[in-house]
C-alpha cells in the first residue's frame, strides 16, 4: 500500500477548496463586523482542526475506512439518538452536543459516514443492479439518520441525504421498472408530503413560484437576499461595504445567506469566482472518481460529489430564490464547524481516492 | 457461461454504467454551475441598478425637519400664539427591552392607570417603528428629573425637546385666533400631499385660515438606517424646513380682552372694527375655551367636556350663528324707504301705537304710540308702526335688494373659516327652501327684524359700518394687509345723514342712552332678536332667562368722523339697552380712552343710566 504524499496532492482541487474557504473567512467578517467579528476567528480555528482531521482521513488508506465504516456510521448514529435527548437546542432545532468548549453537530457527520457506508455496500455486492431488497438496504443506510435528523427537527439537513440516496441508486443501478416505480410512488406521495407541511413551509414553496407574493413576510428573506445580490452588480460595493449587510437587512448573512454578502460586496466578479471554484473543486472530483484503482473509489467519490452538488445547488438555488428558503449552509463557505470538518473530511476521501489511483 | 464468466460480464457492464454516470455528472455539474453564473449575471449585471436602487431605499431613511409654526401676534406687537420648546417622554421600540414594566413604573410616577398609556401606544400602532411614540406631552423638570434618576428602570423612554404651541391670552382669542392639533385623516387626504402624518395644523380661525403660511414647509434629512429602522451614523440635512411666517393680526388685544371682560358669563358674540378699512379690532364669541387644551393633544375628558356642554363654546357665533336682527334692520328699511323717495326727512307719520295689516293687529312697543314721528325719530324711538307701513310699501322684494346692498344674505368673506350668511328672505327664497309662497303678513314681520329674516354680528357690523362710512361696504379682515377694496352702495349721502341722525338720537335720549360715552359722541341702535313667541303684554326681561331674546347693540363712535363700529349681542340679555349697549360702552371707553392716551380716565356718570327705554322689539309679534 503506497503512502500518500504532498505530491500526490491534487493541485486544482486544493486551490479551489482554499478559495473557497478563503471566500467563507472574509464573508463571515463582514457579516458579523458589527457584532465584534468574532466569527471568523471562530471559523479558522474550525478549519484548522478540520483540516487536522482531513489530514488523518487523507492519510488513512479509504479502504480502511471503508473497513470500519459500518462502525464509524453506527456510532454517528448512536451520537444522533443522543442528541434528541441531551442535545443543545439553538434555534427551535434540536442539533448539537455540548463537548465542553466545542460543540458537535453529529447530523454533518452523518452525510460522510453515510457516503462511506453506501459506498462500500455498493462495491460488495454481487447483483448488477440493485433489487428491492437492495433498495431497501440503502433505504435504511440512508434512512436511520434522515429519520432521526429529520425529529430533531432540522429539515433542510435531513434534505441533503436525499441527493446521496439518489446517486446511490443511479450509480448502483436500477432496473427501469423500479426506477419508474420510484417514480411514481414519489409522485403519489407528494400531495401527501404537502400536507405534512408546516404553513411557513407551505408558503415558502409558493414564493418560489410566485416571487413577491409576500415581499415583507414569507418573502421577506429572499427578497432581501436578491436585492443584496443584485445590488452588488459587476464589481460589488467592496469588502465590508454591504449595506444589506451591514445593516442587517438580509437574515442568517454569516450562515444560510452568506452567499448574498459576497455577491453584495464582491460582486459578480465575486460571485462568478466562488462558482468557478466549486465547478472546479467537482470538475476534480468526478475526475478523481473516473480514475479511482478500484470501484470503492469511484462510489466513494462519485457519493461526496453528489452531497456537494445537492447541498450547493439548494443553497445556491435559495439565496437565487430558485429554490424554497431550506435551512441548509454553503459548503466550505458557511460558519459552522461541524459542517466544515465533515465537507473538507469528504474532500479528504476524494484526495485519498486520488492518491490510490493507478497510474500510468 | 460459468460463473467466472458472468461476474466478469456483470462486472463490464457496471464499469460501463459507471463511465456513463461519472459523464453525466460531469454534464450536471457544468450545467448546474452555468445557470448559477447565468443567474448572477441576471441579478448582479442586467438588473444591477435596479437593485441598488433597492437597496439604497432599504438603507436610506427621509426624516422630517419640522418647520416652527408662526407666531401670531396684534396690531400692536403683542404676542397672541406661539411656539415654545417643550419636553416630551417618549417610547423608543426597536430595542430589546420589555416595555410593560417600564410603563407601569412610568404610569405609578406619573399617577395615572398604565391604561392610559397602553390605550395611547394602541393608538399610535401602525407608526413605523423606527419612530419614538410620544408617551406624556410637556412633562414638568421634575418629573424629567425623576425619570433621569432611575435611567436605567427605563432603558426604552427617552426625553426629546419638541415644539409646542401656546396661547399666553388665555381664552379671549380662542375663536379668532382659534387651535392646532394633529392632521386629520381627511385633511391628508385633502393636502395632496403637502401634509404628513403626525404634522400639527390649525384647526380653527386664523390658524386654519392661514395654516399654510404659518405652518411652514417640512424640510427632510437623509439618515442610513438598519434593518430595525435605527439610526445608524450621522444624518444629513437633504432640505432645510421653511419655518411659518409670522402673523399680524388687526385685532387688539387690549380692546379684545376689555370685550371678553365685559361679557363676563354672558353668552354672545361682539365685533369691532374700523368702519373706513374693515379692520377688526376685537371680535368675540361667548362662551370660548381654552386653546391650550389642543395644543397638547386634548384628553378626552377635556373635549367630551367642550362637545357636550349645551352652551356650545366651539362655535364661533360672531360668524356662524343665526340671529333675527329686530329692530337693527330699521336701519336698512329706513334707507330702503329714503332711497325709493317713499319718505323724506319731513315726512311724518302717525303712530297711535298699534295698526292693522292684512287682517292681523300689530302692537308698537309703546302702548300709547308715538304720535307724529319722521324717520330720524322713527329710528331713535323704534317706532314699529312707522316701520310696519314702509315694508308694506316697500314689499318683500324691494327690502330683499336693500338688504343685499348692506351686505345681507351673503357671507363678508371674512378671512376666517366656517363663516355663515344667514337668510336674507324673497319671494323666490321661500319658494325654493319652504316651498311655500311669500304672504304679504311675512313682509311686516321682516320690516322690523323678525320672521324669517336672520343675520351674523360681523354682517351686523358691517351694515352699520355702511351708514358710519358714508355708504361703502368694507371687507371685515383679522389679518393686517389683507383689506380689500370697499364697495360703494350707491346711497346718496343725505339718506345716510338721516339714519345716522337718528343712531346718534338713540343714543342721547332714545333706546339706548345706557351705550352714551362722556365727550364721545356714539350712534347706536337696540334690537331685541326673539327667541320665544309671547303675548304682547309679557316684558322679556320678566322671563326666565332660557326663554329671555337676545339683546342686540350695533352702532359706531365719534358720530360724526366714525373710528369704531361695532355689533354686540347677548343671548338671552333681554333688551338690548340693558345688557347689550353697557358691553359696547365698555369697549369704547377702552378705545377712546387708548386714543387719547394723557387723558385723565373719567369716572363713569350715574345720569346716563337713568333713562332707560325699550327698543322697540318687545311686541314685535
Amino acid at each position: 500500500m503506497a503512502t500518500p504524499s504532498l505530491g500526490k496532492l491534487d493541485r486544482p482541487l486544493l486551490l479551489a477548496l482554499l478559495a473557497l474557504l478563503a471566500f467563507g473567512v472574509f464573508s463571515i467578517a463582514s457579516a458579523t463586523m458589527e457584532e465584534g467579528g468574532k466569527p471568523w476567528k471562530t471559523q479558522v480555528l474550525w478549519i484548522a482542526i478540520a483540516g487536522a482531521l482531513a489530514v488523518v482521513v487523507y492519510t488513512i488508506d479509504y479502504r480502511v475506512w471503508a473497513g470500519i465504516a459500518t462502525l464509524l456510521h453506527g456510532i454517528v448514529i448512536a451520537l444522533l439518538g443522543a442528541t434528541l435527548f441531551l442535545g443543545t437546542e439553538v434555534g427551535g432545532n434540536r442539533s448539537w452536543l455540548d463537548f465542553g468548549p466545542a460543540r458537535l453537530q453529529p447530523s454533518e457527520l452523518a452525510k460522510w459516514t453515510t457516503c462511506l457506508v453506501v459506498a462500500v455496500y455498493l462495491a460488495r455486492r454481487s447483483r448488477e443492479t440493485l433489487g428491492l431488497v437492495q433498495l431497501a438496504v440503502l433505504g435504511l443506510i440512508v434512512g436511520l439518520p434522515v429519520a432521526l435528523i429529520a425529529m430533531q427537527p432540522d429539515h433542510g439537513t435531513a434534505l441533503i441525504f436525499g441527493p446521496i440516496y439518489l446517486a446511490a441508486v443511479l450509480i448502483g443501478g436500477v432496473r427501469w421498472r423500479w426506477m419508474v416505480g420510484l417514480l411514481l410512488v414519489a409522485l403519489a406521495l407528494t400531495p401527501v408530503a404537502w400536507q405534512q407541511l408546516k404553513p411557513y413551509q407551505k408558503e415558502r414553496i409558493l414564493n418560489v413560484l410566485e416571487p413577491g407574493r409576500d415581499p415583507s413576510g414569507t418573502g421577506y428573506q429572499t427578497r432581501q437576499s436578491k436585492i443584496a445580490i443584485g445590488s452588488g452588480g459587476i464589481v460589488g460595493k467592496g469588502p465590508f461595504r454591504g449595506t444589506q449587510s451591514q445593516l442587517n437587512f438580509l437574515p442568517a448573512q454569516h450562515t444560510d445567506f452568506i452567499l448574498a454578502v459576497v455577491a453584495e460586496e464582491l460582486g459578480f466578479v465575486g460571485t462568478g469566482a466562488l462558482i468557478v471554484a466549486f465547478w472546479m473543486l467537482l470538475y476534480r472530483g468526478i475526475k478523481i472518481a473516473g480514475d479511482a484503482q478500484d470501484r470503492l473509489g469511484t462510489y466513494l467519490c462519485l457519493l461526496v460529489v453528489a452531497w456537494l452538488v445537492g447541498q450547493m445547488t439548494i443553497n445556491i438555488g435559495m439565496v437565487l430564490g430558485r429554490l424554497p428558503t431550506i435551512g441548509v449552509p454553503l459548503p466550505f463557505v458557511s460558519y459552522g464547524g461541524s459542517a466544515l470538518v465533515a465537507s473538507l473530511c469528504g474532500v479528504a476521501l476524494l484526495l485519498n481516492v486520488r492518491a490510490h489511483r493507478l497510474v500510468n | 457461461m460459468d460463473y467466472r464468466e458472468r461476474w466478469e460480464l456483470k462486472d463490464y457492464l457496471i464499469g460501463q454504467r459507471l463511465e456513463r454516470r461519472v459523464r453525466l455528472l460531469h454534464v450536471l455539474v457544468a450545467v448546474l454551475c452555468s445557470l448559477f453564473l447565468l443567474d448572477f449575471w441576471y441579478l448582479q449585471g442586467v438588473h444591477g441598478d435596479d437593485y441598488a436602487a433597492l437597496a439604497e431605499d432599504n438603507r436610506l431613511r427621509r426624516l422630517p425637519l419640522k418647520p416652527t409654526r408662526g407666531v401670531i401676534r396684534d396690531r400692536h406687537g403683542e404676542v397672541i400664539a406661539a411656539t415654545r420648546p417643550s419636553l416630551d417622554l417618549r417610547l423608543l421600540r426597536d430595542d430589546r427591552h420589555d416595555k410593560e414594566p417600564q410603563l407601569e413604573r412610568l404610569a405609578g410616577i406619573l399617577g395615572r392607570p398604565v391604561e392610559e398609556l397602553q390605550e395611547r401606544l394602541e393608538s399610535m400602532r401602525r407608526r413605523p417603528l423606527y419612530e419614538p411614540l410620544v408617551l406624556v406631552e410637556d412633562v414638568d423638570l421634575a418629573l424629567v428629573a425623576q425619570i433621569e434618576a432611575r435611567r436605567e428602570d427605563f432603558p426604552s423612554i427617552d426625553v426629546a425637546e419638541a415644539a409646542r404651541r401656546y396661547y399666553p391670552r388665555g381664552d379671549g382669542f380662542s375663536h379668532v385666533v382659534g387651535y392646532v392639533g394633529e392632521v386629520s385623516e381627511k385633511q391628508l387626504a385633502d393636502s395632496d400631499g403637502t401634509l404628513h402624518s403626525g404634522d400639527i395644523v390649525g384647526k380653527a380661525g386664523v390658524e386654519k385660515a392661514y395654516d399654510a403660511p404659518v405652518r411652514g414647509d417640512r424640510g427632510w434629512r437623509l439618515v442610513t438606517v438598519n434593518n430595525l429602522g435605527r439610526p445608524i451614523g450621522r444624518a444629513e440635512v437633504a432640505e432645510a424646513p421653511r419655518h411659518g411666517d409670522d402673523v399680524a393680526l388687526t385685532i387688539d388685544a387690549a380692546l379684545q380682552e376689555e370685550l371678553a371682560a365685559a361679557f363676563g358669563e354672558e353668552a354672545g358674540a361682539g365685533v369691532f372694527l374700523d368702519p373706513e378699512s374693515g379692520e377688526v379690532l376685537a371680535i368675540l364669541s361667548r362662551p370660548g375655551y381654552d386653546p391650550n387644551l389642543f395644543a397638547d393633544g386634548i384628553s378626552r375628558a377635556d373635549w367630551q367636556g367642550i362637545v357636550s356642554d349645551p352652551r356650545r363654546p366651539m362655535h364661533d357665533r360672531a360668524i356662524a350663528s343665526f340671529y333675527a336682527p329686530g329692530s337693527i334692520f330699521k336701519v336698512v328699511m329706513a334707507i330702503a324707504a329714503l332711497e325709493e323717495g317713499l319718505v323724506d326727512g319731513e315726512s311724518e307719520n302717525y303712530c297711535p301705537g298699534h295698526a292693522s295689516f292684512y287682517g292681523r293687529r300689530r302692537l308698537c312697543w309703546k302702548r300709547g304710540g308715538h304720535g307724529d314721528v319722521a324717520v330720524r325719530e322713527a329710528i331713535a324711538k323704534s317706532c314699529n308702526v312707522y316701520f310696519y307701513r314702509l315694508g308694506k310699501e316697500l314689499g318683500i322684494e324691494t327690502i330683499h335688494d336693500y338688504g343685499e346692498r348692506f351686505g345681507l344674505g351673503r357671507t363678508t368673506r371674512i378671512d376666517l373659516p366656517a363663516e355663515e350668511a344667514g337668510i336674507l328672505p324673497s319671494h323666490e327664497w321661500k319658494r325654493r327652501q319652504l316651498r311655500e309662497i311669500w304672504y304679504p303678513g311675512d313682509t311686516i314681520s321682516v320690516a322690523i327684524g323678525q320672521g324669517y329674516l336672520t343675520v351674523t354680528p360681523l354682517q351686523m357690523v358691517r351694515m352699520i359700518a355702511v351708514i358710519a362710512n358714508g355708504g361703502s361696504r368694507v371687507t371685515p379682515h383679522v389679518v393686517a394687509g389683507r383689506a380689500r377694496p370697499s364697495e360703494p352702495s350707491g346711497f346718496r349721502p343725505e339718506h345716510v345723514e338721516f339714519v345716522r341722525g337718528g343712531l346718534a338720537d338713540a343714543v342721547r335720549l332714545g333706546t339706548a342712552t345706557r351705550a352714551a360715552l362722556d365727550g364721545i359722541s356714539v350712534a347706536g341702535k337696540t334690537g331685541t332678536a326673539q327667541v320665544h313667541s309671547r303675548s304682547a303684554t309679557e316684558d322679556s326681561d320678566d322671563l326666565p332667562k332660557p326663554l329671555r331674546s337676545h339683546a342686540w347693540f350695533v352702532g359706531f363712535a365719534p358720530v360724526d368722523k366714525p373710528q369704531i363700529a361695532f355689533a354686540v349681542i347677548v343671548e338671552h340679555g333681554g333688551h338690548g339697552g340693558s345688557s347689550a349697549a353697557p358691553i359696547a360702552r365698555r369697549v369704547l371707553e377702552r378705545f377712546f380712552d387708548q386714543q387719547q392716551p394723557d387723558e385723565p380716565e373719567r369716572p363713569p356718570s350715574d345720569a346716563r343710566a337713568a333713562v332707560e327705554a325699550p327698543d322697540g322689539d318687545a311686541v314685535a309679534r
